[in-house]
């Protein structure tokens, strides 16, 4: 019997369309999977279905009739449950208290916590047996927080629970005790909306899966009838991608090596990365959204100080664990979320531009204004940023020209290595070109190399000389020559081939 | 292109928007003289305003050690600023002894307390990340120990410079002289803040500490700086306090502190950090001073200063809550 | 806090060691022989009780501050709050009339409640940083203060000294003053403090108030009201300063509108070392108790170190810095090594 059926779901991010035509239905006991790539739409239409974003048009039918979300809260009550990616845990607070927390009974005056006790007890012992129930939450490692999260989200007993990732931090046996469990609740008549970047567990948990491309899905598979066939799901995932040829020829490896990273480790985000930028060379890093690419470009930047690493840049060793190292080495940063990372809001355009110049040695306590303000004229006209003044406040120019501010910081620096870490994200067309029209630009001609991190395959397909696949932390996959195309990265990405 | 962002690039606009705080702080101080001639005779007169800037000079100098601790974000805030000058000041007046050349010691000796007292602040606040305002409050606290101990038994001797009485106490004409301190220091603390290295990655803290850090700033001693450079400058204060009076006590100081935050905030600077004019604090601290002026004037005393200042403090905050909301 | 472990016997002990919980009351053992030590008379009942009277209204005004510390606030506002209920109460009582005191404590306990909304409307609702918004109240009621009481002074009514010492108490019984000698008033309105919270710690609002200050995004996620909460830790904060302030009143007969300043550093301090973390969610306001008795102790020894009194100011600011800063270190040392170890693992 049909739980949840959700029909022409659309729904737009300040101008950014994320779903175009969602459509999704889960069945009572069954366990239904969501694929697709990166910015596909299917964890928008997990969370409009959960309550946490409402939907622009479209319609949702639960339990045969209308519903329509405010937030999460309301979801629950319905017995809609959703386990969240970034976790809802309240660290100070121990395992059972977070299990029930914002459901707690009471017996009289006071918090029933035997009956708390009691009901974690049960669902842990089925999820993780052996973990203490008793243990506060920051004692957990990331796997056990998320059996905790998942636990938290079946305590309240729902008919619909939705899984957004939910095997990310987990080791092996964790995964296989957790599917048990999964599977257990389907049989209990728990629909059961599952999500994983990892194929082989969709295919091996489902019983049917939806794929989404673009906003909209493209494809249903029911594993009984259909098969599971991985190649013919990736091409649902891929869509008909013409194998673009890219004008540019890409180089070949080979050139003098510029940086040089060995074994670098960053908590679980990065692990045992190694990689080496020849000159003059665009470098890609793909793979699924959220699996290091932002991290190792921010530890490149040497933005953790607990980092412990040398990198080898022009021969110089260099500790990776201050800004000020990287950028006094020619290393620098265009950081990809461009409001937290990247600019001062409230700020001109020309303070935003010169800030860098500030954190150099040797210069003058009084900051040589003419000369500066030359300098911001250029970086705006060469960048073609379009602004009133250089006075303007950063906070009132559009978001693809904000973007050329974030990459115009660096213009009067001399420029080794550029780090861009999705500059094309939330920027419109023209301002792509002109982005990335100046990047190959600077590489022709100054001779700098680059290492690109972009969400969107194409872009990765279209510029880079080799493309890096990051899978949970770690490189698995070099592409290079005609591998180099968006049906190849994504089927890498997704660990297919 | 639609209206609101066609009203963002227009100029007139944009320059209203960009001081509306300005204009706010403005119209309240016109609001308080027109409350002040209607409810008390005699408010409302070119010298009652020079008077107003006079007693309101102290409370916009220690406003300009707060903001400059404000700009770098945070929640930056000096509240040991009066102490330091009350200790300069009792420590300085038996030296200068009422002579000139004794004053460049008194100078020295407030540079050292100044120093001292900034970099202990900008450390612990900086470095050991401890909340601004406990940190200077604590300090305050062994200030105010220190005072004590100072003038127990013994009472403060010495006189000001006559120098600093002229700069602080004198008037040429109707002039009163501190007001070309303020007319001096004015553009000079914008140089500071908005044409030096320091000044603008300042901001650039305050605004977005991240960014700052990832531009190769480095973000703690740039903070550990603002503290410094308050420290340093409330003990200067405190030379021109002693001009002022004429003599030290044990609490000349301290009750400049719970203004010189509310004139900030007055005056429109960002409690978030990130901006700061200066020209904004002294009209925040003219404010403050005719509404003290005011409530003495209908008999309410020191109850009425200090409840008034908490609920404008208050209000204000309410209404620039969207640019201070923590989360 | 003592889950009962499965580990084998040294490791239990060293995890024991290890815990901050275990360091705190390392040093409370420390402090009270040192103090034992120095003053000759320690263990006798007189001064038992009159250390008792010294310390309560710091212990009781660090349970309130712990109480909105751990719901991931700050307040400052806590001692001229604390003067403000002084003065209402010796505003509202006539030596001449008894019944003046009833009205006087319902009157304090009404304004004791305001502050505690009007703070937690700024924290909660408003969301303004818990710092600068009790800075602003705080001169509201100092304000208030001055007006009710410009100078000290004041009137009080008799039976409001049960508050202090019951033999003290006109027409008292001489069993009342038997039960008096070893169970002082200050000690009632502790045990009084001690049993609120251990009501509302089992209450879903206890347990929401460290949900929210642990991580205010997940409280909320997971349906709690977090403006609510911090709204009703500031109320909580408000009746132990009501407490606190029966006492004063009890132990002085008068009201002082500036008398309850120092008080508030010191019990941010004294909440800070034992063990309440500034960033909220972790500690247990027991053990603020545990920090308050650390910070009176201190001031103890200073007492007997024969320091002249001018530069009582100054040690204690020294010490209040010195206490903060060296729990901040420790804090943040630890959770270095924590996140050294996570990495390994």
């Amino acid at each position: 019997m049909k739980v949840l059926e959700a029909t022409g779901i659309k729904k737009c991010f300040g101008g950014v369309v994320a779903l175009s035509d969602g459509n999704f239905s889960c069945q009572e006991g069954r366990i239904t999977g969501l694929l697709g790539a990166n910015g596909s739409g299917k964890s928008t239409i997990s969370k409009i279905i959960a309550g946490v974003y409402s939907a622009d048009a479209g319609e949702i039918r639960y339990k045969d009739r209308l519903v329509r979300y405010r937030n999460p809260n309301e979801a629950r009550k319905d017995g809609i449950a959703m386990v969240y990616q970034n976790l809802s845990l309240v660290p100070d607070l121990t395992v059972w208290q977070n299990i029930v927390l914002g459901a707690e009974e009471k017996k009289r005056l006071f918090l029933d916590n035997k009956a708390a006790k009691n009901l974690s007890k049960e669902i842990i012992d089925q999820l993780l047996p052996g973990l203490d129930i008793g243990k506060m939450v920051y004692e957990l490692n990331p796997g056990e927080m998320q059996i905790v999260e998942i636990a938290k989200a079946i305590s309240a007993e729902p008919k619909l629970l939705i899984l957004d990732e939910p095997t990310s931090a987990l080791e092996k046996a964790q995964v296989k005790s957790l599917f048990r469990f999964v599977r257990s609740l389907a049989e209990r008549g728990v629909a059961i909306n599952f999500t994983s970047h990892r194929l082989w567990e969709v295919m091996e948990i489902c019983d049917d899966i939806i794929i989404f491309r673009n906003g909209e899905n493209v494809g249903s598979l029911d594993f009984e009838r259909d098969g599971r066939d991985p190649e013919r799901i990736v091409s649902y995932i891929t869509g008909d991608v013409q194998k673009v040829k890219v004008s540019r020829e890409r180089r070949k490896n080979g050139g003098k090596s510029v940086l040089e990273v060995k074994g670098l480790n960053y908590g679980k985000f990065l692990r045992d990365v190694s990689l080496d930028l020849k000159k003059g060379e665009i470098l890609g890093i793909g793979g699924l959204a959220g699996q290091g690419q932002h991290e190792l470009l921010l530890a490149l930047a040497g933005n953790y100080p607990s980092v412990d690493c040398v990198a080898t840049i022009d021969g110089e060793k260099v500790r990776l664990n201050r800004p000020a190292n990287s950028i006094r080495h020619s290393v620098l940063l265009v950081p990809g979320d461009r409001e937290l990372e990247g600019l001062f809001l409230k700020q001109s355009v020309y303070t935003n531009v010169i800030f860098p110049k500030l954190g150099l040695k040797h210069q003058p306590l009084f900051t040589p204004r003419a000369k500066y303000r030359k300098e911001c004229e250029r970086a705006v006209d060469v960048l073609s940023i379009k602004t009133s003044s250089l006075d303007m406040p950063v906070r009132t120019l559009s978001g693809g020209n904000q973007q050329k501010v974030v990459v115009g910081k660096w213009f009067s620096f001399s420029t080794n290595v550029l780090l861009l870490a999705d500059p094309a994200k939330g920027v419109d067309i023209g301002a792509k070109r002109d982005l990335y029209g100046y990047i190959v630009n600077q590489v022709r001609e100054k001779g700098i190399s680059v290492i690109l991190y972009a969400s969107d395959t194409e872009e990765l397909a279209e510029y880079c000389d080799r493309v890096l696949i990051m899978y949970e932390g770690q490189i698995v996959a070099s592409l290079e020559g005609d591998d180099i195309n968006e049906d190849t990265i994504i089927a890498t990405s997704m660990r297919v081939r | 292109m639609n209206v609101a962002a066609r009203m963002r690039t227009n100029p007139a606009f944009r320059f209203v928007d960009q001081y509306k705080k300005l204009f706010i702080a403005f119209l309240l101080i016109i609001f308080l003289f027109l409350l002040g001639e209607v409810t008390v005779s005699n408010f409302l007169s070119f010298a009652q305003l020079l008077l107003t800037v006079k007693l309101a000079s102290f409370i916009a100098l220690f406003g300009l050690c707060q903001m400059i601790v404000m700009a770098g974000g945070g929640g930056g805030l000096d509240m040991s600023v009066g102490y330091t000058a009350t200790m300069t000041a009792v420590l300085t007046a038996s030296m200068m002894d009422g002579r000139n050349e004794n004053l460049w010691i008194a100078m020295l000796v407030a540079l050292v307390i100044g120093l001292a007292v900034g970099v202990a602040n900008g450390l612990l606040t900086a470095y050991v990340k401890l909340p601004p305002l406990v940190v200077t409050m604590s300090m305050s606290l062994i200030l105010q120990g220190g005072i004590n101990v100072y003038t127990a038994g013994a009472n403060i001797t010495g006189k000001p410079s006559p120098i600093l009485q002229i700069m602080a106490a004198k008037s040429i004409g109707i002039f009163p002289n501190i007001l070309f301190i303020l007319l001096i220091l004015t553009p000079v603390v914008m140089i500071l803040l908005y044409r030096t290295k320091w000044g603008l990655a300042l901001f650039g803290t305050g605004t977005n500490e991240t960014a700052a850090y990832l531009s190769g700033v480095n973000v703690k001693r740039v903070r550990c700086i603002s503290f410094v450079i308050s420290g340093i400058l409330s003990s200067f204060i405190g030379l021109l306090l002693i001009g002022n009076m004429g003599i030290a006590f044990k609490d000349m100081g301290s009750n400049y502190v719970m203004p010189s935050i509310a004139a900030v905030v007055v005056g429109g600077v960002s409690m978030n950090g990130g901006d700061g004019n200066y020209i904004g604090v002294i009209l925040g601290a003219i404010f403050l001073q005719t509404l003290t002026n005011l409530l003495v004037a209908m008999g309410w005393g020191d109850a009425g200063k200090w409840l008034g200042f908490g609920i404008v403090l208050f209000i204000l905050l309410i209404v620039y809550v969207n640019d201070i909301r923590s989360r | 806090m003592n889950k009962a472990r499965t580990a084998s016997g040294s490791s239990t002990l060293r995890k024991l060691i290890s815990k901050p919980e275990f360091s705190i009351l390392l040093i409370l053992v420390v402090m009270f022989t040192i103090t034992a030590v120095l003053q000759a008379n320690f263990f006798e009942k007189r001064s038992i009780v009159r250390n008792i009277n010294a310390f309560a209204p710091l212990i009781l005004l660090t349970m309130g501050q712990a109480v909105v510390i751990i719901a991931g606030g700050l307040d400052l506002s806590a001692g001229s709050a604390l003067s403000l209920v002084v003065c209402v109460l010796t505003f509202v009582m006539r030596k001449a009339s008894p019944e003046t005191g009833a009205w006087a404590i319902l009157a304090a306990l009404v304004v004791a409640v305001l502050i505690g909304v009007i703070n937690g409307i700024g924290i909660g609702y408003l969301r303004i940083p818990p710092v600068i918004i009790t800075f602003a109240t705080s001169y509201m009621w100092l304000g208030a203060a001055l007006f009710l009481r410009p100078t000290p002074g004041g009137e009080s009514v008799d039976w409001f000294k049960a508050f202090y010492d019951f033999s003290a108490l006109p027409g008292a019984s001489d069993s009342l003053k038997a039960f008096g000698s070893w169970m002082p008033p200050a000690l009632i309105l502790l045990l009084l403090g001690c049993l609120m919270w251990f009501v509302m710690k089992r209450t879903r609002m206890g347990r929401y108030i460290y949900a929210v200050g642990s991580n205010g995004n997940s409280a909320y996620e997971s349906g709690i009201n977090t403006a609510k909460i911090q709204m009703q830790a500031c109320v909580i904060n408000s009746l132990f300063i009501f407490l606190a302030a029966l006492f004063f009143v009890g132990q002085t007969m008068s009201g002082d509108a500036r008398m309850g300043d120092p008080l508030t550093l010191k019990a941010i301090a004294a909440a800070v070392v034992g063990g309440i973390a500034l960033t909220g969610g972790r500690g247990s306001v027991y053990f603020a108790i545990v920090g308050a008795l650390i910070m009176s102790f201190v001031n103890k020894i200073i007492f007997f170190a024969n320091i002249p009194y001018a530069y009582q100011t100054l040690v204690s600011g020294v010490i209040i810095i010195v206490a903060i800063a060296g729990s901040q270190t420790y804090t943040l040392y630890r959770r270095r090594a924590m996140a050294r170890e996570s990495t390994l693992a």
